[in-house]
C-alpha cells in the first residue's frame, strides 16, 4: 500500500484489455482490486475527517448561538450550523462589539509582520551579502560567530529580553512595539541563508555591474536582488509564519494593552470571555475570523513555501 | 550610434579611473597581516553594522544578563526597582538538589520528544507517500485536508482544543458516549494531559513536514523505479533501497528541525494547561519562562535553569549534529 507504482507501471506498460477479452480469473483480480482501492479511500476519508473535524466543528459552532450548540453537542447536528440563517453571524456580532479591539488586532498582527519581514529581508540580506563577497577587517571572526550560533542553540529567556527592553525603556506603552519587534530583526540562519544563496551567483554579474559604475550599494539593489528572489521570497515567508504565530513574548510585552495585542494574545481575553460566560461561539467566532486572512496567505504561497525548504535546509 | 558613444565615455571614465585614486598606498591599509581595501571594507562594514548591533544587543546581551543573575536573588518584580544581591551558587544548589519540578519538567520535555517527534515524522512521512500515488483521486483535496490544521496558528489550534475537550466539547461528549469516564477532563487528568498536548502537536504540525516530504519523494527520478521494476523488485523493497534513500537528506533536515522545535515546546503547554495538573505538562521552556515571571523563586533561579538547559540543549544539538553529518558523508 505504501508504494504502488511498480503495479501503475506495469497497468501502462500492457494496455487495458477489453471487457470481453476478460478471464474469470481476470475479473476476480479485478474485483480484488476494487475493494482494495475502496478500503484505501475509506482509509483516506477517516483520516480526513481526524484532520478536518476540529476545524469543521470551529466554523460551524461560530454560526450558532449558545443553546443550538449545547443542544447539538450530542448528534450529528454538532457538525451542522445553524438552521436559522440570522443566526449564522449573530456570534460575529456580538464578538466585534464585545471586543472593540478584536479587528485592531488584526491589523496588528499584519503589521508586526510587515515590518518584520521588511527588516529582516534588508538587514539579514545586506548581511549575507558583505559576508559573502566584501573583505573586511572582522569579516571571519563574524562568519565564525554567525556559523557557531547555527549549531548551538543560545536559548535565553524571553524574560532577561524583557529586562533588557524595560532597562531601555521600551516597554512602556506604544514603544514596546519597537521593543517587541526590533529584538526579532536579526536571525543568523537567515544570514546563513542569504550568504549559501549569494555563493551560488557568478562574480562576473557584480564586476560587469561595477565596470559599468555601479557602488556595492546599487549593484546590491539593482543586479543580486533581482537575481536572488528565491531566497527573499522564502526568508519573508517563513518570517511571516513565524512572525504570526508568535505568542510568548507578545503576551509578556503587551499584557494589558488591548489595543496593542497581535491576534495571537487577544484570542486569550476572548478565551477568558468564553470561561465567563459558557458561550463558545463567540470564541469560534474570534478562531475562524482570525484564521481567515492567514488561510488566505498560506494559499498563494504554498508553492514557495515548498519551495523555500528545498533550498533552505537541504543544501 | 548612441551605444557607440556610450561605450566610447565607459572607457574613457575608465582610463581616467587609476587617475582618481592617484595615492594607491592609502586605498589599501593592513591588519593583523591581511591588507584590506579600504572602500570595500567601509562598505562591507556599513553593510553588516545594523545586524552586528542588533545582533550583539539582543543575542548577546541577554545571554549575559541571564548569565549574571543566574548567581543573584532577582525577582520579576525586582527589575529596576533594587540592584541584585550575589548569592554565589545557591540558584544552582536548590535547582539540583531541592526542586523536584524541574526534574518533572525535564522528565516531560523528554517525553514529549520521544513521543510526538517520531509519531509526528511517522505521519508525515505516511501522508506523503499516500499523496505521491500518481493515479489517487482528489489529490489536492486530500493535500489541503492534510495541511488545513497548518493554517490555524499555535495559539488558535491550542484555544480550539481547550473547547473541544472542554466540559461541554465535542470530544469529551463523544468519549463519554463511547463509554469513557469523564469525571476527570482530559486536560485536568496528570495522566492524560501531555497526551492530549502531543495529539494537538502532532495534528497541527504534521501537513507541513508532509508538504516537505511530498516535495522529496517528487524529486526521485522515476527511472529508478522502472528500473527496480524491470529487476524484479518488490513494493517493499523498493521503498527500503529506493524512496528512503532518496529523501534520506530531507528526512533528516525535518527531523532535526523537528526536534529542536520540540526541545522548545512552550505555547501549547502555556495556553492550555500552564503547565497543571499536577506539574504533569511543565516543560523546561515553560518552566524557565514561568518560573522568571511567576514563580516565587525568581529571575535569578529562572536564569539558572536558562543556563543548564542551553547547555543539554547544546549537547544535543552538538550530538545531532555530528550523527546527520556522518549522514551526509555517507551519502556522497
Amino acid at each position: 500500500m505504501e508504494n504502488t507504482i511498480p503495479n501503475e507501471l506495469n497497468e501502462s506498460a500492457v494496455k487495458p484489455s477489453r471487457k470481453k477479452d476478460r478471464t474469470p480469473r481476470d475479473n476476480a483480480v479485478l474485483a480484488g482490486k476494487i475493494a482494495g482501492k475502496t478500503c484505501f479511500y475509506l482509509f483516506l476519508a477517516a483520516l480526513c475527517v481526524l484532520f478536518l473535524f476540529p476545524v469543521v466543528w470551529m466554523i460551524v459552532n461560530s454560526m450558532k448561538t449558545k443553546e443550538e450548540i449545547d443542544s447539538a453537542m450530542n448528534t450529528f447536528w454538532t457538525f451542522l450550523p445553524s438552521a436559522h440563517p440570522s443566526h449564522w453571524f449573530q456570534a460575529y456580532g456580538k464578538m466585534f462589539t464585545a471586543y472593540t479591539y478584536f479587528g485592531r488586532s488584526i491589523f496588528n498582527s499584519f503589521l508586526y509582520c510587515g515590518i518584520t519581514i521588511l527588516a529582516m529581508l534588508v538587514l539579514n540580506s545586506l548581511a549575507g551579502y558583505a559576508l559573502t563577497r566584501i573583505v573586511f577587517p572582522g569579516h571571519k571572526v563574524i562568519t565564525t560567530i554567525i556559523l557557531l550560533l547555527l549549531i548551538v542553540p543560545v536559548e535565553t529567556s524571553v524574560v532577561s529580553t524583557y529586562v533588557l527592553l524595560s532597562g531601555l525603556g521600551l516597554t512602556r506603552g506604544e514603544t514596546s512595539i519597537l521593543g517587541y519587534l526590533i529584538t526579532g530583526f536579526v536571525s543568523p540562519m537567515y544570514i546563513f541563508m542569504f550568504r549559501s544563496y549569494f555563493m551560488g551567483i557568478p562574480k562576473e554579474l557584480e564586476e560587469a555591474a561595477n565596470i559599468d559604475g555601479c557602488g556595492k550599494l546599487r549593484t546590491f539593489f539593482l543586479v543580486i536582488v533581482p537575481c536572488c528572489k528565491p531566497v527573499f521570497a522564502t526568508v519573508a515567508i517563513f518570517t511571516f509564519m513565524g512572525q504570526w504565530n508568535e505568542y510568548v513574548f507578545a503576551q509578556l510585552m503587551f499584557a494589558g494593552r488591548q489595543d496593542l495585542m497581535p491576534l495571537q494574545v487577544f484570542l486569550q481575553l476572548v478565551q477568558k470571555g468564553t470561561d465567563a460566560t459558557g458561550d463558545m461561539s463567540v470564541t469560534m467566532a474570534a478562531l475562524t475570523f482570525g484564521t481567515i486572512p492567514i488561510a488566505i496567505v498560506y494559499i498563494f504561497c504554498q508553492k514557495y513555501i515548498v519551495e523555500g525548504v528545498a533550498f533552505s535546509g537541504l543544501k | 550610434m548612441q551605444e557607440v558613444q556610450t561605450t566610447a565615455s565607459a572607457s574613457e571614465s575608465r582610463s581616467e579611473m587609476p587617475k582618481k585614486p592617484k595615492k594607491p598606498k592609502k586605498a589599501y591599509f593592513k591588519l593583523f597581516g591581511t591588507s584590506y581595501k579600504k572602500s570595500d571594507s567601509l562598505v562591507g562594514l556599513g553593510f553588516i553594522l545594523p545586524a552586528c548591533i542588533l545582533g550583539i544587543l539582543f543575542i548577546f546581551i541577554p545571554i549575559a544578563i541571564s548569565l549574571t543573575y543566574a548567581f543573584t536573588d532577582m525577582d520579576f518584580t525586582d527589575v529596576g526597582i533594587r540592584a541584585p544581591h550575589f548569592i554565589g551558587f545557591e540558584n544552582f544548589r536548590i535547582m539540583f538538589a531541592e526542586d523536584k519540578i524541574i526534574w518533572k519538567a525535564l522528565g516531560n520535555t523528554f517525553l514529549f520528544v520521544v513521543v510526538a517527534v517520531p509519531f509526528q515524522l511517522a505521519v508525515a512521512l505516511g501522508l506523503a507517500l499516500i499523496l505521491n500515488k500518481k493515479k489517487l483521486r482528489c489529490n489536492t483535496f486530500f493535500r489541503w485536508a492534510f495541511f488545513m490544521p497548518v493554517m490555524l496558528s499555535l495559539a488558535v489550534t491550542s484555544f480550539l482544543w481547550i473547547n473541544l475537550v472542554s466540559r461541554t466539547g465535542l470530544v469529551t461528549v463523544m468519549l463519554e458516549k463511547i463509554g469513557f469516564n469523564m469525571d476527570k477532563l482530559l486536560l485536568e487528568n496528570p495522566n492524560t494531559a501531555m497526551g492530549v498536548i502531543i495529539f494537538v502537536s502532532v495534528w497541527q504540525g504534521a501537513g507541513y513536514q508532509m508538504l516537505i516530504f511530498l516535495s522529496g519523494l517528487k524529486n526521485i527520478p522515476p527511472e529508478l523505479y522502472e528500473a527496480a521494476s524491470l529487476d524484479g523488485a518488490s513494493p517493499s523493497k523498493m521503498f527500503f533501497s529506493i524512496t528512503l534513500p532518496a529523501i534520506k537528506p530531507t528526512f533528516s533536515f525535518v527531523a532535526v528541525t523537528t526536534l529542536i522545535g520540540a526541545f522548545k515546546l512552550i505555547t501549547q503547554p502555556m495556553i492550555m494547561t500552564q503547565g497543571g495538573p499536577d506539574n504533569s505538562t511543565y516543560t523546561m521552556s515553560y518552566f524557565i519562562y514561568d518560573r522568571a515571571r511567576n514563580g516565587g523563586k525568581g529571575l535569578g533561579y529562572s536564569s539558572a535553569v536558562a543556563f543548564f538547559y542551553t547547555i543539554v540543549m547544546a549537547a544535543i544539538a552538538l550530538v545531532l549534529r555530528k550523527i546527520t553529518s556522518g549522514d551526509n558523508t555517507e551519502a556522497k
